[in-house]
């Protein structure tokens, strides 16, 4: 199954960041976070975050040093290969690879247990993207901030709960479309948004 | 209402980046709650990014979950389903598991496959989920007119399910067979391939089947991804290494290996090359010479530009190598090293002149082509580890001409890259799992040396040329660890065969070079042992006269002030050392300043002989445990017969305290050896003590709190015992001979067994069978690791629990350990034939788990009516009459079997 997908621009900035399984928490595993984190178990959730963001660096890290004639699969960073065993026989429920694939300014991140062929993730990713192109009319990476919420939705069309469910660009801009044109509020809404947004929104870079 | 639901997305948004949003989760609920769709999704999203398990709130949206499954707008009822597997807990699963059940039947194809799915994650907390889920899934699986995202979702989550239960799938292996031929889909009979790769090895008869039509698309499909998926299948389900060699097996392997040659060859794409290595390291286990014959792919991928390519090669490399090739590569791999580190110096040296971070622009646009890429070092110490994996496998029966290979050593030592700071700061990573490269070298160098007389001669001299302080800076630069490792080992083959030394007294001045104090404390202490060998080694040399006294007394002299610089040494061990060889050599010393013009004995023979003896062979490491146990060693049997009585009377005396702590010792032994008996007595005991002897101020107080904490924490792997107390619970051997000896044991009555070490007759035994299977052409004879040939199996330490420790979990792993005792309906407990403490634990959990089950079931019928377990029965039926031939009404047999054993079991205990 996918465990995880990630987005993020050239710079490292998170686009889009989708969990389909939850990290381990401290307290679940004392034995793997006792020497790292000091914190007391009450800042579960701010460690989880915490957590998720270190492992986006981290593959960011991989991603960055690639050329882009490489190939589209990552080792596994330090974060994930801790409890990785060794043995890559039969499947398991660790994620042992993690694909991504890059657009122009943006990388496109899965990663997956054994489960999933390393070659249909390749074409999961370029499903999603045209997807989305279709969705915006020519995606860039600005459509995706400021349609922060199509985006998870053509996700949600694509991938339930780590699992592929629909992989026809089709039936996936029919199934988001279904959601936003159904009302007629949704320009109320996108234009809220998108209006406080613009002022708001692109000085988030800035901040980290 | 819309401003909050605005103010929620922009949360969301600054969650991705890092900051905390657990704080609004009732917002997020509020927003779940709106009646606006547009609202309502920006609430459901807000839940998916941030709701955990255990968020509290998640007790409160019950109820709404409810609600939204149930609603009629199709984007409404979706938004629960995509949820609900991001927040999913056992309790909300069980309440919700109906209404989630009642949308599988739903007419929009949509909803079904996105419950089919849901479910599927449902099950996984809440195991329960899927014996009443799976057979709705089944039968749209099984429905022709179903739609064909649905039966792909479906296949989706039986290939997930499949390798933890592929008994239960077994059944429906003729279904997959048919969508896989028919269906034309792609991605979903990339699914079912990966689905048949756990099948096939239960059912023989299915590979018979599958061969036709996988070898039937791998020649003649389009798509990459399904072609690989078909290799990979092929390799993975067992097919290519059954015992029985069919021609046809052969055939396919063949056109694997052919097929996958062109994804490498062919293709420019780099993401075939990888996926190709990939499968031909599966396929090298089986198949070695197939996969040779494509070694010149191989090595060519060996320089490819990407490091993950070059890692598969490397990988491959070292599966594939035989004696003729193993030169070609190691030097190929040394040529690449020696660019790298090359290009490496010249990068820093432009780096210098621009000023400018070549890390962080790409690297093709560094000096000229891309043969002066920028190597991580990780990859080039994985390229070292490589080599050394290489070339010592087997006990070096690839290795034709030592010589070479110890030049390959000296030439590696220059060429590690420089470890990363993170390593300096603990020490211990050397003994750590995988051990530094540097590390590595020097104990190659030292097997060598002992392993094949042939070439000692030639260790003993590169060894040399590696401690000389004056060519030293040119190995190791100044400030790298690389030296602490290479030079231990290095320096102990100097001391062994100092005969073989070039010039020893140029050595001896290297190796009681000051500069040396610095180094790690255990590389110091073999270099302590080293230096009286090689000083008697320069002592021998010369003739006895005036001027080689005066010369040997200046030499003890410099050696003695060397040691006296490490005398108070704060590491103990080299402290020790110094001070004995301190003692030794100033003897020596005065020996030297009598007046006879003789070599004074003790330097003429007593030192020597400390160094003489019999020659060092390598012992296998597990050699030690192969040690007969006597037959008089009982170390199950309980000294004492009565030990509570014992106890009883060492409760009435607080004074025997003392020898109490004896008998505690011997008391925590049993109990890490798992004797259960004695095991119940520790808490009694325990209580009786605190209720009438913690009186304060009593001076045997802080002794029994000490006893009582060490009582606690003696299972806590964190916690570790003072070192006074001789009661480390993993060394229950050593304190059994303790407490041994305190009952007046006589330790001499215990037999011991002659190693024979003298004979070697297994040595000699194992020498010849590498002799026999050396080409002839090599004449230099490897020796093996020394071990005792007993077939007695008492290698498992008795302090050692059977139990397994927990496994350890990855990060985002997903636990679905808990299905893997989930028996579907069909496939009733399948418990294999274990022995012991398992099967035990195993039967328990079943019984307690069919009694859940049954208490459930009536549960449900007396609140819906509806007999939950009836229509389950009558469904396995139907499906045994199905496939009479291929399980006649097994199940329900054992299905019944399971539920007579639970009553039973319970009227045991």
């Amino acid at each position: 199954m996918i465990n995880a997908v990630l987005v993020f621009n050239n710079n490292g900035q998170p686009r889009l960041t989708k969990f389909y399984t939850q990290l381990v928490s401290p307290r679940a595993t004392p034995r793997t976070t006792a020497d790292s984190a000091p914190d007391t178990p009450t800042h579960t959730v701010t460690q989880d975050t915490q957590t998720q963001q270190s492992l986006i660096a981290q593959i960011y890290r991989l991603v960055a040093q690639r050329p882009a004639s490489a190939c589209n699969f990552l080792p596994l960073p330090p974060l994930l290969s801790q409890g990785a065993s060794s043995s890559a026989t039969g499947p398991s429920d660790t994620p042992t690879q993690i694909t991504y694939r890059t657009y122009a300014t943006l990388s496109f991140i899965m990663i997956s247990t054994s489960t999933e062929s390393p070659l249909a993730l390749i074409d999961l990713i370029q499903v999603f993207v045209e997807s989305l192109d279709r969705m915006f009319e020519n995606v860039c990476e600005l459509d995706l901030i400021f349609g922060y919420e199509t985006l998870h939705a053509v996700l949600g069309e694509m991938i339930v709960g780590g699992v592929v469910v629909e992989t026809h660009i089709e039936k996936i801009i029919a199934g988001v479309r279904a959601q936003e044109g159904s009302l007629g509020k949704r320009k109320a809404v996108q234009a809220a948004s998108a209006g406080l947004g613009r002022g708001a929104l692109p000085g988030l870079g800035a901040w980290r | 209402m819309d401003k909050k639901a605005t103010a929620l997305l922009k949360l969301i948004y600054l969650e991705m980046f890092g900051y905390d949003m657990s704080w609004a989760s009732f917002h997020v609920l509020e927003v779940m709650s709106s009646a606006k769709y547009l609202q309502k999704r920006v609430g459901y999203l807000g839940a998916v990014q941030s709701f955990r398990p255990d968020t509290e709130v998640l007790m409160l949206a019950t109820n709404l979950l409810k609600k939204d499954i149930v609603n009629s707008s199709i984007p409404n009822m979706s938004l629960p389903l995509i949820t609900l597997p991001h927040i999913i807990t056992p309790s909300l699963a069980m309440s919700l598991l109906p209404d989630v059940l009642s949308r599988l039947s739903h007419s929009n194809p949509v909803v079904r496959k996105k419950t089919i799915v849901c479910l599927y994650r449902l099950a996984l907390v809440y195991p329960e989920a899927l014996k009443l889920a799976w057979p709705k899934i089944k039968d749209h699986l099984m429905d022709d007119q179903e739609d064909s995202s649905v039966t792909t979702a479906a296949i989706n989550v039986v290939c997930e399910l499949g390798w933890r239960r592929p008994h239960d799938f077994l059944p429906l292996a003729p279904r997959f067979f048919e969508l896989l031929v028919d269906s034309g889909n792609n991605w979903m009979a990339i699914k079912i391939i990966k689905l048949f790769a756990t099948l096939t090895p239960l059912e023989p008869r299915l590979t018979r089947k599958l061969l036709r039509p996988l070898t039937n698309i791998i020649q003649t499909t389009s798509a990459m991804s399904l072609l690989y998926e078909c290799i990979n299948g092929i390799i993975q389900g067992g097919i290519l290494d059954g015992e029985d060699s069919l021609q046809e097996r052969d055939e396919v392997a063949t056109l694997c290996v052919e097929k996958l040659r062109g994804m490498i060859v062919m293709d420019a794409d780099p993401n075939l090359k990888y996926v190709a290595l990939l499968a031909l390291n599966r396929i090298v286990a089986t198949h070695p010479t197939l996969v040779s014959m494509q070694q010149d792919v191989i090595m060519d991928c060996l320089d490819d530009a990407d490091v993950s390519i070059r890692l598969q090669a490397l990988e491959l490399a070292v599966g594939m190598v035989d004696s003729d090739s193993l030169q070609l590569v190691v030097n190929r791999l040394l040529d690449q090293l020696r660019r790298a580190s090359m290009s490496a110096n010249e990068a820093i040296q432009s780096a210098h002149a621009e000023t400018e971070d070549l890390s962080e622009g790409s690297p093709t646009d560094g000096p000229g082509a891309d043969t002066l890429v920028l190597w991580p070092s990780d990859y080039q110490t994985e390229v070292v580890h490589r080599i050394l994996d290489l070339c010592s496998q087997n006990n070096y029966s690839e290795v034709v001409d030592f010589e070479w290979y110890v030049a390959v050593l000296v030439q590696l030592v220059g060429l590690i890259p420089p470890s990363e700071p993170e390593e300096i700061a603990d020490q211990d990573s050397m003994t750590n799992s995988r051990m530094n490269a540097a590390l590595r070298i020097g104990t190659e160098i030292r097997n060598v040396a002992v392993r094949v007389k042939g070439v000692r001669l030639e260790a003993t001299r590169a060894a040399e040329s590696l401690i000389f302080v004056d060519t030293r800076s040119h190995f190791f630069p100044t400030g790298s660890t690389i030296g602490d490792g290479v030079l231990g080992p290095v320096a102990w083959v100097l001391g062994e065969y100092a005969e073989y030394l070039l010039s020893p007294k140029r050595t001896l001045q290297s190796l009681i070079n000051i500069s040396n104090v610095s180094l790690h404390p255990r590389t110091v202490s073999l270099f302590l042992q080293a230096i009286p060998k090689v000083f008697v080694r320069a002592s021998q040399n010369g003739k006895p006269g005036d001027s080689w006294k005066s010369e040997m007394s200046l030499l003890l002299a410099r050696v003695v002030e060397f040691l006296e610089a490490l005398a108070a040494h704060p590491d103990l061990d080299v402290q020790e050392r110094a001070i004995e060889f301190l003692e030794v050599l100033r003897l020596a010393a005065e020996a030297l300043h009598s007046e006879t013009q003789e070599v004074p004995f003790l330097l003429a023979s007593v030192i020597p002989g400390l160094f003489m003896g019999l020659e060092l062979n390598p012992v296998a490491a597990s050699a030690q445990k192969k040690v007969v146990l006597p037959d008089s060693l009982c170390l199950d049997e309980p000294f004492s017969p009565d030990l509570p009585g014992l106890f009883r009377n060492l409760d009435s005396s607080a004074h025997e305290l003392s020898t109490r702590d004896v008998i505690q010792d011997f008391y925590n032994v049993p109990e890490t050896a798992s004797t259960k008996q004695t095991l119940e007595f520790t808490p009694v005991d325990a209580q009786s003590h605190t209720s009438y002897q913690n009186f304060p101020g009593d001076a045997s107080a802080g002794e029994r709190r000490k006893l009582e904490r060490r009582e606690r924490f003696k299972d806590d792997p964190f916690y570790i015992a003072p070192s006074g107390e001789s009661s480390g619970t993993s060394t229950p051997f050593h304190e059994i001979l303790n407490t041994s000896n305190g009952e007046g044991l006589d330790i001499d009555s215990i037999p011991i067994v002659d190693l024979k070490l003298e004979d070697e007759p297994s040595h000699s035994a194992n020498l010849d069978r590498s002799r026999s299977r050396r080409v002839p052409l090599s004449k230099l004879a490897v020796a093996a690791d020394e071990t005792l040939e007993t077939q007695i199996d008492n290698s498992k330490p008795k302090g050692v629990t059977d139990g397994q420790p927990a496994p350890k979990r990855s990060l985002l792993q997903v636990d679905s350990s808990s299905l893997d005792r989930l028996a579907l309906s069909k496939g009733a407990s399948q418990m294999s034939a274990d022995e012991g403490d398992t099967d035990m634990i195993k039967a328990m959990q079943q019984v307690e788990e069919v009694r859940l089950r049954m208490q459930r079931a009536s549960e449900r019928i007396q609140l819906e009516g509806t007999p939950a377990e009836g229509t389950l029965i009558k469904k396995k039926k139907k499906k045994a009459k199905k496939n009479v031939d291929e399980e006649p009404a097994e199940p329900i047999v054992r299905r019944k079997k399971k539920k007579i054993k639970g009553p039973e079991k319970e009227s045991d205990n």
